[in-house]
């Protein structure tokens, strides 16, 4: 009854017309884009491999079998767990991490610096100037890369001529070049949550600590950092995110031993043509992630919609 | 306590650092768009050249990647846009209890991966048209269509982010009015919200259509078995690049600073216009001042001067003369090259004959031994591995004077398994057959082999 009301109200408060654009997009939207293709994923991966003609038949069974084959291989392995699949897997998360902690650490300090130390258009200059890189397509940031560091690239033939090394260093097949690139490829969104946080305060604040005779880094530690908690948390979230679901630069930039997690999904897709396996581990990636991020909230005890203003 | 004047230094030094990060990568890729070298790369520099434009501009896949990315860019802001438009309207409104849900909902698809949205997608319409019993030309197994669809799934959130921005500003009591006075609730949504959002619609447009164009993740999985600008130019450079990769990109940064100015130029017009309507409601001024069209703007054609100028120059330099150059630096690898060789080669028959000297009278023994190995190793495998062999490549083709550096080809070679790719070093191997493990069968190697046993007895 109470909800019969509510839906008559919506409808008179909107107009027909509005009430039912607004119900038409959100429902398509939230239905037929969001929920359901994540159910239907989710529906794929726990049943058997089996050819699109067979859907729905006695063949199509339910199995946790592609779950299990993440964790302990097939029944015709040796080894006790699926060694490659794990790591990779394990490798991802970890160089993920990794990425999010470079990022902060660089991020940090120039956003503090851009938002309380430089002052006038010479600041607005530089916070404009950080877009640019940002609309440039993510493979040709990861190309830009692969030129910088290749075995002939800019950084080997100069320490190559400076006497550094006489031979070149491979830093793709050390990963460095992946590294340096995710950590690239993503910064500007550790960047501009930091500056819109530490923006807003206020700097009567530091300086009062300051004449107080705190030092530096108790000031940064007992007043910035705290209030720039929203930011950094959503700031390390995207970036962990858009690093551990990156395809792109991995396949560009990734040594040739060093698979990244999606491309082992997109190798069940697109090669082995394992489509429930390939949602099953799509399944894994999308449960990790929401752990990451619910972890993240708790560690520093903010809410969801703070996190993402 | 570090003085202050260092500290300053440092923070300066370390700011920019950090644009040299930034800029940096950018700026090497910029430059190597110019250099004629096959391989993009900005050192060893050979010569300027806008030849890789007109690569660009001929090829046939990138172009059908362009025009399709373009068609779904516009398909994704016809969707997505109204769809954030409703998605922050319905927030507005929803109860308090759902709110945070429906929040989290609408919200998540900017954090899930780009990945898992397009394989979810790609399921889920692979099942819906499975269940209407459709065909496979039907719409959806069409790539174009699935990569839409994905697309606007988190590009609607976006949306919905700039218009709850804006909405949040809204003064109610606007369209209140607007209902008190009579008008119909399509009537106050069409002539007071919609006018009131123009500017976040424009803004949530241009960004879906940027994002779109530019996303990757989700496109490779629902594209199928067409073509976008990203999927082309990801198989590009992961199975074979020149240095047309490059000139895109400065043809893309480009685009970016183009609309950067053109955005700024209306912004500045725009904010004329609100003043001198400003001065004319205080009685200032009797009347708004006529604006000059767009395009009899000073600024403007300031900066379109600045463009064919320096288009121009460019232009001019890059396509005159570039021949002439080539030859000139083709001719000059060569003689080094020749050089190089010789000098190994003077160098080694020094230190044989300097080796043939020293050796002690009671080693003669093994001495001739080795000398047969000698004679026979490279008898018997014709040199296979010998640098001459491998070098005969380049020197058939004297384009790519240091071939192994260049595309995949010799990948074998010497020079490559070494791990030196470089163009200098390439050079200096020639001589090769004393560096690396590649000389497993040169005389030296099978001489330390023979040796202990020699002595044993």
């Amino acid at each position: 009854m109470n909800l019969v009301n509510y839906w008559r109200e919506f409808f008179l408060k909107n107009g027909t017309a509005v009430a039912l654009f607004m119900i038409i997009a959100v429902g398509m939207w939230l239905f037929m884009m969001i929920i359901l293709p994540q159910l239907f994923m989710l529906d794929f991966s726990i049943r058997a491999n089996v050819p699109p003609p067979k859907f729905g038949t006695e063949e199509h069974y339910y199995t946790l079998e592609h779950y299990k084959y993440m964790v302990f291989g097939s029944a015709l392995a040796t080894d006790t767990f699926n060694v490659i699949d794990l790591s990779v897997f394990f490798r991802t998360i970890g160089a993920a991490i990794f990425v999010t902690l470079i990022d902060l650490a660089i991020c940090y300090p120039i956003a503090y610096y851009l938002a309380q130390v430089a002052t006038g258009g010479w600041s607005r200059l530089m916070v404009l100037s950080l877009i640019v890189p940002f609309w440039i397509n993510e493979i040709l940031r990861a190309f830009a890369f692969k030129i910088i560091f290749g075995s002939t690239g800019v950084i080997n033939n100069f320490l190559i001529a400076s006497g550094l090394l006489d031979q070149p260093y491979d830093f793709i097949r050390n990963d460095i070049a992946l590294w340096a690139g995710l950590s690239y490829a993503f910064i500007l969104l550790m960047i501009f949550p930091i500056y819109n946080a530490i923006e807003s305060l206020d700097k009567n604040q530091i300086e009062a600590a300051r004449d107080l005779g705190s030092p530096w880094w108790r000031i940064h530690w007992r007043i910035v950092v705290p209030h720039a908690k929203p930011g950094i948390s959503s700031g390390c979230t995207m970036v962990f995110m858009l690093t551990a679901g990156a395809l792109a630069a991995p396949q560009i930039l990734g040594g040739p031993s060093s698979l990244w997690f999606t491309q082992i999904i997109y190798q069940g897709f697109n090669q082995a043509g394992n489509w429930a396996r390939g949602s099953a581990y799509a399944i894994i990636l999308l449960v990790s992630c929401i752990v990451f991020v619910l972890v993240m909230m708790k560690i520093f005890k903010v809410r969801f919609g703070e996190m993402m203003k | 306590m570090i003085p202050d004047r260092v500290q300053k230094l440092l923070i300066i030094g370390f700011v920019a650092l950090f644009f040299v990060y930034l800029f940096g990568p950018l700026l090497v890729m910029g430059l190597s768009a110019f250099n004629t070298s096959n391989f993009p790369r900005m050192s060893p520099w050979d010569c300027f050249t806008v030849e890789w434009f007109d690569v660009l501009m001929n090829d046939a896949r990138l172009i059908t990647g362009v025009r399709n990315s373009v068609i779904i860019g516009l398909g994704v802001v016809v969707l997505a846009v109204p769809i954030g438009l409703a998605g922050a309207l319905m927030l507005m409104q929803v109860g308090p209890r759902v709110r945070p849900w429906y929040y989290t909902i609408t919200i998540a698809p900017i954090l899930v991966p780009g990945v898992v949205l397009g394989i979810s997608t790609l399921l889920f319409w692979d099942r819906i048209g499975l269940m209407l019993g459709a065909t496979e030309d039907s719409i959806f197994y069409d790539g174009m269509f699935l990569t839409i669809i994905g697309q606007a799934t988190f590009i609607s959130a976006y949306a919905m982010l700039i218009f709850i921005a804006r909405l949040q500003r809204f003064d109610v009591a606007l369209e209140e009015a607007a209902l008190d006075l009579g008008a119909t609730h399509v009537q106050a949504f069409r002539k007071i919200l919609l006018p009131y959002l123009r500017p976040a619609i424009g803004s949530a447009a241009v960004l879906a259509f940027l994002a779109s164009f530019e996303n990757y993740n989700t496109t490779i999985f629902t594209i199928i078995s067409s073509s976008t600008l990203t999927t082309v130019l990801a198989s590009k450079v992961r199975y074979g690049i020149d240095p047309s990769i490059s000139a895109l990109a400065v043809s893309i940064v480009f685009l970016t600073l183009v609309g950067a100015v053109i955005y700024e130029i209306v912004k500045r017009r725009e904010a004329r216009k609100v003043k001198a309507q400003m001065a004319v409601a205080r009685g200032e001024a009797t009347e708004t001042r006529k604006q000059r069209s767009f395009f009899s703007e000073p600024a403007f054609i300031m900066f379109v001067l600045i463009v064919i100028a320096g288009m121009g120059t460019i232009y001019f330099a890059g396509t005159i003369g570039v021949e002439e150059c080539k030859t000139v630096v083709k001719a000059e690898r060569q003689a080094e090259i020749q050089k190089r060789i010789a000098e190994r080669q003077q160098q080694q028959a020094s230190e044989r004959a300097v080796d043939v000297q020293s050796d002690p009278p009671k080693d003669e023994d093994q001495t001739d031994r080795a000398d047969k190995v000698t004679a026979k190793g490279t008898e018997g495998y014709q040199g296979v591995f010998a640098p001459a062999n491998l070098q005969g490549d380049s020197e058939s083709e004297p384009d790519e004077p240091a071939v192994g550096t260049e595309g995949y080809q010799n990948v074998f070679a010497p020079a490559n398994l070494t791990g030196d790719a470089t163009e200098n070093s390439a050079a200096d191997e020639p001589a090769i057959g004393t560096e690396g493990y590649q000389n497993v069968f040169s005389p030296e190697n099978l001489t330390e082999q023979v040796q202990p046993d020699a002595s044993g007895n």
